[in-house]
């Protein structure tokens, strides 16, 4: 694309497109971190990532102020405007994925001295690397105004959602089988729905990225699979 | 961009671009020629009535050529030329069997700077009505009055009205001019960037103005400023080197334009 007669207009939507790539960066380690320091049980970690959510809010206010300022400047038409509303909207859920990891790296600490054995952590981190590529391959999407890239990653949510059910249900018999188990499952749990809810951020971007390129908004229901709401009571009618 | 269906029906109320309405002006195949220049090329387009349509283009595009020859103005100039056709409600204005005077009474104009006759208030919006319509003094009175209430000046200026208006500020001048173009009753008023010497609040005025007379007449606007075509007109046209690039409703043209050279322009990006 040409650049704008006005060069410091270029060096305005330059400046998002760097601070929402940067944001995506620290969201991204701060979910790989989580996941990891829940793995190895390492409050070190934890606390990494708890701290590296500062960086994603304040980027995520300047982001709103740099779009604020450039809308009431420039008053932003077409391609860009759907551009700085798109920059609105991503770095809000990024920031949203960063609270989300936050809280998973709180658990951690909550559940460091918990004697469980580990191998119940494995169905969440499987989640969580699935949820972590989508992650990687929207943000890509994303950086590259990739509209094929994002519609994959917006399909592949329901696979997510339906393995957040079976977790679900999969935790659920740990908590069955011994009493004990229920503090450390529950906190997994909550863990597992983060990882979830990341995913569906994720998905928010993918139809963002639609919107930008396309201008129009995706059509249709989003692909849903979460049926955890009914895992233990059937709604009568 | 398309809304909602939800969103587009809360919008229609106040907004609507309305592609089902009469066309008021059809243009076909219209050239034009400053003696070799050919200024607009095969240019056809559609104007809907009671809707505003904004002409955008960088200078020298041809939108104020176009609007020029609606009510051929141009032909007060022997060495320019119009050839095909523009019909208003079916009859071509380009026919030299055409009568000049009633024709730009039924298309009236307002130009970029305000062109107040240099007499009174009164005399200016009665100009027009005493050369072509004998009309005794109470009802020429009351077409005054009416005329500059529907141009939004009447409160200002009905206790000077005998009063040159050439004393007016620019906003109000150029809104004089706006109820002179009304007292003809015309069905067609061209704008050609009517708002560009003004200063924002009068600005806003015309605006407002701009979205009442919508009720009764159908409005060409040319201008510059790419937030007043998307703030006002339903549809716009971009023009560019004598030619209609993309003509549609305004908010796909300001949102997602299909034509990268449109997209270019409005965005700021033209080389």
């Amino acid at each position: 694309m040409p650049d704008h007669i006005v060069s410091s207009y270029d060096t305005d939507l330059e400046d998002l497109r760097r601070s929402i790539s940067e944001m995506g960066g620290v969201a991204e380690k701060m979910m790989t971190d989580a996941t990891e320091a829940l793995v190895r049980r390492d409050t070190g970690l934890a606390q990494a990532v708890i701290v590296a959510d500062k960086r994603l809010d304040t980027l995520q206010r300047e982001i709103e102020e740099r779009s604020v300022l450039l809308i009431a400047r420039r008053q932003p038409l077409a391609i860009d405007l759907r551009e700085t509303i798109s920059s609105i909207r991503v770095s809000g859920d990024l920031e949203r994925i960063g609270d989300l990891a936050k809280n998973i790296a709180k658990r951690v600490v909550a559940i460091a001295d918990q004697p469980q054995p580990q191998k119940i952590v494995l169905g969440v981190q499987h989640m969580s690397d699935l949820v972590q590529e989508q992650l990687k391959d929207v943000l890509d999407a994303y950086g590259s105004r990739d509209i094929k890239a994002a519609h994959d990653v917006w399909e592949r949510d329901g696979a997510i959602d339906a393995l957040y059910n079976s977790l679900f249900r999969e935790l659920l018999t740990y908590m069955m089988e011994d009493p004990r188990n229920i503090s450390f499952c529950t906190h997994l749990l909550f863990c597992a729905k983060n990882v979830e809810r990341i995913g569906d951020h994720t998905t928010n971007i993918a139809e963002t990225i639609e919107y930008l390129v396309t201008g129009e908004n995706p059509a249709g229901e989003r692909p849903k699979n979460d049926a955890s709401n009914y895992a233990t009571v059937t709604p009568a009618a | 961009m398309s809304a909602s269906p939800a969103l587009r029906s809360q919008l229609s109320g106040r907004n609507p671009a309305d592609e089902s309405a009469p066309v008021r002006i059809a243009v076909k195949g219209l050239n034009f020629y400053y003696g070799q220049f050919h200024g607009l090329k095969n240019v056809d387009l559609n104007f809907h009535d009671r809707q505003v349509t904004a002409l955008i283009g960088p200078s020298g595009c041809g939108k104020s050529t176009l609007l020029r020859t609606f009510n051929r103005i141009y032909s007060l100039y022997p060495e320019q030329r119009a050839e095909g056709q523009i019909l208003l409600d079916g009859q071509n204005v380009l026919d030299p069997k055409i009568d000049l005077n009633e024709l730009r009474s039924r298309i009236g104009m307002v130009f970029q700077k305000p062109t107040p006759f240099p007499m009174s208030i009164y005399d200016n919006v009665a100009f027009g009505l005493r050369l072509y319509e004998k009309l005794p003094k109470s009802e020429l009175d009351g077409r005054v009055e009416d005329s500059l209430r529907k141009a939004a000046l009447w409160e200002e200026v009905k206790d000077k009205l005998k009063q040159s208006g050439m004393g007016l500020s620019g906003g109000q001048q150029q809104r004089l001019c706006i109820a002179r173009s009304v007292a003809q009753r015309p069905e067609v008023i061209l704008f050609d960037e009517p708002t560009s010497a003004l200063d924002p609040i009068s600005t806003g005025r015309i605006e407002e103005l701009i979205e009442q007379l919508r009720a009764e007449f159908t409005i060409v606007i040319v201008t510059h400023n790419m937030q007043q075509a998307a703030r006002i007109s339903q549809f716009t046209a971009f023009m560019y080197l004598g030619e209609v690039i993309e003509f549609g409703p305004t908010t796909k043209i300001f949102m997602n334009p299909e034509k990268r050279q449109t997209q270019d322009y409005i965005t700021g990006r033209f080389g």
